[in-house]
């Protein structure tokens, strides 16, 4: 496979696949430098897993003496133990009992004997010849002949930028490698399917706007706004941006709306199978009041001492709430409860489990019904979808997340004629026509991403239509 | 590239002189000078912006707008703009300190010696220095014997010069800094390391309110935004606080004749104390014409006034038609 070369594929096999960067250390030291060439900006909390800001890394750092056996950086495997033979009195310095190549300026001193331990001093140097390690502050090391310290790194790495500098020392011919956590390398997964919106917009800068073109300047501000209005647009109808999210239904019999929700696509419930049953929307049924305000016995709704008025708990909701769906559907096998059907309140029974006459579809259903209550931002369910795990998919609109912000490539073409024609339609000196011809190919394009992205297959449509000779039976 | 200082004034020279009409002094010629180089470069940037309206051929040399790309080229420069108190208000790249040019400064050691291609920007006989950010500030011309060394051939890091090849030793080395000025802002980039570069749009205070409130437009480190005032740059989100960049014009530093006084007390010229006209060659003519042109007026002479200003006209009408 050919490494990154200039084309569009900026990221090695490994880094894709494994989501890992090596370097090969070719000089030892402390300070070196790792640039991180992922298509994924590194996010960087702490360099100590003991740090509660080390989850924010979206990576982890190892080296390695072989490229085989890899160790974490942490502070802990930086540490370098040594003998004290200091007394009592409170000193900058302090005597080791032997040299140690490996103690180096920044460490930290630590040492269950030293007064007030952890000290929090730093090295500033140290001196080999003499085993004497200059701190940047006094610590006092116990009269005992020899107290053992130990010293290292609480920080050993930082990263800035997408650079990351490594505080400890390195040795020569080592390795060293970044290492993404699971999620930034799923994510990263498949996005070649896409372009993302600042490329869009970098790119629709360049190409349509400047001297001698239809636009001959524009704010960034306004393309911005074009290329995620566009974006919202045609996240709606065009784009496979459907969101899904697996939940219980609890006895609340109610789920929140996601916080990136827009609209609902389909609610289903899972059988033991995984096989996905509509949920119906209970439109015409029933509904969530978005206020119940209490009243007075003339039936005025009353007020608290804030002005405001008082609100009870809807009755509307607690009825559907305790409603068994099957007097809606009908789907009773004992046909002694089905006396109450709402749907037959004369008692025609006998008209039960689909045998009615004038079967009504939308109601003769057994997958439970929902209604989205606005005033608690939810999902209400029927009772009889309680302890249910269901499946909630909807749209976004392609702005709430980063990685929100990104376009189909078979949909890019179709979001430059969106700006296009959002900026042209705007601008007070463009003749009408021009604004036709944009309207016209911000129309067609977005027709033809339609098309692409409906990913209608040959393959397929002959696979469904080798049942065209097959009988209907009713 | 440049204009030569003393070409321009001993060709004004010969025109006012040849029927006997007058004579500018070298200072009425540097004061002039300077204002005749600066109205041609401002003009450029009118002109660029009538050109840039009209359709261009692309044939070699005849691209009027390539053109004067070229003779601002000459003027642009890029720097870092510093935060003020790691806020997100910077200072411009090079704010003008006012200070003049600083010339004739001796090196260490004083003449070029043997096996020693590095030397040290000492001060001058008016013990006047320049510091190492003053170096990066300015224009340096370095000067053997008086001979100008072309800037191909040393570097200069803080205040040492390093030239590329051992000079020929025992040659005087003198240095000259002249100031950079600030003109006009353009382009301000943000970079964090190894994120890709962002550069900044410009934004009127009017602008700046609805596009914080503004969810779709707000700036971020992505699409950052700046307020440009009281030289001051001020740049949103205010999460920024260092890695800007500034593209820059500069003004065309003034030319200076200057002379020692020869044998018969007349104005000797002195080329490692003078300094050229930094316009693009391109505009001698015109330079001529417009100094040419002011030379009319100090020496009141309407007819030179007349021929000039008709020649600066033609001249413009040609490059504009």
């Amino acid at each position: 496979m050919p490494r990154p070369d200039g084309g569009l594929i900026t990221e090695t096999n490994r880094q894709y696949y494994a989501g890992a960067q090596q370097k090969y250390i070719t000089a030892a030291g402390v300070g070196q430098t790792m640039t991180s060439t992922f298509d994924t900006d590194l996010e960087f909390g702490s360099s100590d897993p003991l740090n509660g800001l080390y989850g924010l890394n979206n990576f982890v750092l190892y080296t390695s003496p072989n490229a085989l056996t890899w160790t974490e950086l942490t502070p802990a495997t930086t540490a370098q133990t040594a003998t004290a033979t200091e007394n009592n009195a409170a000193s900058n310095t302090v005597q080791l009992a032997a040299a140690n190549a490996s103690i180096l300026a920044g460490m930290t001193l630590y040492g269950a004997g030293i007064t007030g331990n952890p000290t929090g001093r730093k090295v500033v140097s140290v001196d080999q010849a003499t085993f004497i390690v200059t701190l940047d502050g006094t610590v006092t090391i116990p009269g005992a002949a020899t107290t053992p310290v130990l010293f290292q790194f609480d920080s050993p790495f930082t990263m800035v930028g997408n650079i990351i500098t490594i505080a400890a020392s390195l040795l020569l011919n080592s390795y060293l490698k970044i290492q993404l956590k699971e999620t930034p390398i799923q994510d990263n997964h498949g996005s070649y399917e896409y372009t993302r919106l600042n490329d869009v917009i970098d790119n629709f800068l360049i190409a349509y706007v400047g001297a001698g073109k239809l636009i001959p300047s524009v704010k960034r501000t306004d393309v911005i706004f074009h290329a995620k209005r566009g974006l919202q647009e045609f996240s709606y109808d065009t784009l496979k941006s459907i969101k899904s999210q697996e939940l219980t239904i609890n006895t609340s019999l109610s789920v929140i709306i996601p916080q990136d929700y827009v609209n609902y696509v389909r609610l289903s419930w899972t059988d033991a199978h995984g096989v996905q049953h509509t949920i119906f929307p209970a439109n015409t049924l029933t509904t969530n009041p978005y206020a119940s305000p209490a009243q007075d016995n003339l039936g005025v709704p009353t007020q608290d001492s804030f002005n405001s008025n008082i609100t009870g708990t809807s009755q509307i909701e607690a009825a559907w709430a305790s409603n068994d769906p099957r007097r809606i559907s009908g789907a009773f096998t004992n046909q002694e409860n089905i006396t109450s059907d709402v749907l037959s309140p004369g008692g025609f029974y006998e008209l039960a489990l689909g045998q009615r006459y004038g079967l009504n579809p939308e109601t003769s259903q057994r997958n439970g019904w929902f209604t989205i209550n606005e005033r608690e931002g939810t999902f209400s369910f029927s009772s009889d979808l309680a302890n249910r795990l269901i499946a909630l998919e909807y749209v976004s609109d392609g702005n709430a997340y980063d990685l929100d912000a990104r376009i189909p490539k078979m949909a890019e073409d179709a979001l430059y004629a969106h700006i296009s024609h959002g900026i042209l339609a705007s601008l007070a000196q463009t003749p009408e026509y021009i604004v036709q011809r944009y309207k016209k190919e911000r129309s067609s394009k977005l027709r033809n991403a339609k098309i692409r992205l409906s990913n209608i297959k040959l393959d397929q449509i002959v696979q469904v239509m080798r049942g065209q000779s097959k009988w209907l039976k009713f | 590239m440049a204009i030569n200082v003393n070409t321009v004034y001993q060709t004004v020279l010969l025109i006012l002189n040849k029927e006997q009409r007058g004579y500018m002094t070298p200072v009425e010629f540097n004061k002039t000078g300077a204002q005749a180089q600066l109205e041609i470069f401002e003009n450029y940037f009118d002109t660029l912006n009538q050109q840039i309206r009209i359709p261009q051929t692309d044939t070699d040399y005849a691209d009027r707008v390539v053109g004067l790309d070229e003779k601002i080229s000459i003027f642009k420069e890029f720097g870092n703009a510093t935060s003020i108190s790691s806020s997100n208000v910077f200072n411009l790249p090079l704010p003008y300190t006012g200070t003049s040019s600083t010339l004739l400064m001796v090196t260490a050691p004083v003449l070029t010696t043997a096996a020693t291609t590095q030397y040290v920007i000492g001060n001058n006989a008016n013990n006047n220095t320049v510091t190492a950010e003053e170096i990066l500030n300015s224009e340096i011309q370095v000067f053997l014997n008086s001979q100008m060394v072309l800037n191909t051939d040393y570097s200069i890091t803080g205040k040492t010069i390093t030239f590329n090849s051992q000079p020929v030793i025992n040659q005087n080395i003198t240095v000259n800094a002249y100031p950079k000025e600030f003109y006009r802002l353009g382009n301000l980039f943000y970079t964090n390391n190894a994120i890709p570069t962002q550069e900044l749009e410009r934004v009127g205070r009017g602008d700046l309110f609805h596009l914080l409130s503004s969810s779709l437009t707000k700036p971020s480190t992505t699409y950052p935004i700046y307020v440009y005032e009281k030289n001051q740059i001020t740049v949103y989100p205010t999460s920024i606080v260092n890695g800007i960049n500034a593209s820059y014009i500069r003004k065309p530093l003034s030319p200076v004749w200057n002379f020692s006084v020869g044998g018969s007390n007349q104005y000797v010229y002195s080329p490692s104390s003078s300094f050229d006209f930094e316009l693009h060659p391109a505009d001698q003519t015109e330079l001529i014409l417009k100094i040419l042109l002011y030379a009319g007026v100090v020496i009141q002479s309407p007819e030179i006034i007349q021929v000039a200003a008709s020649q600066v006209q033609q001249e413009q009408t040609n490059q504009k038609s």
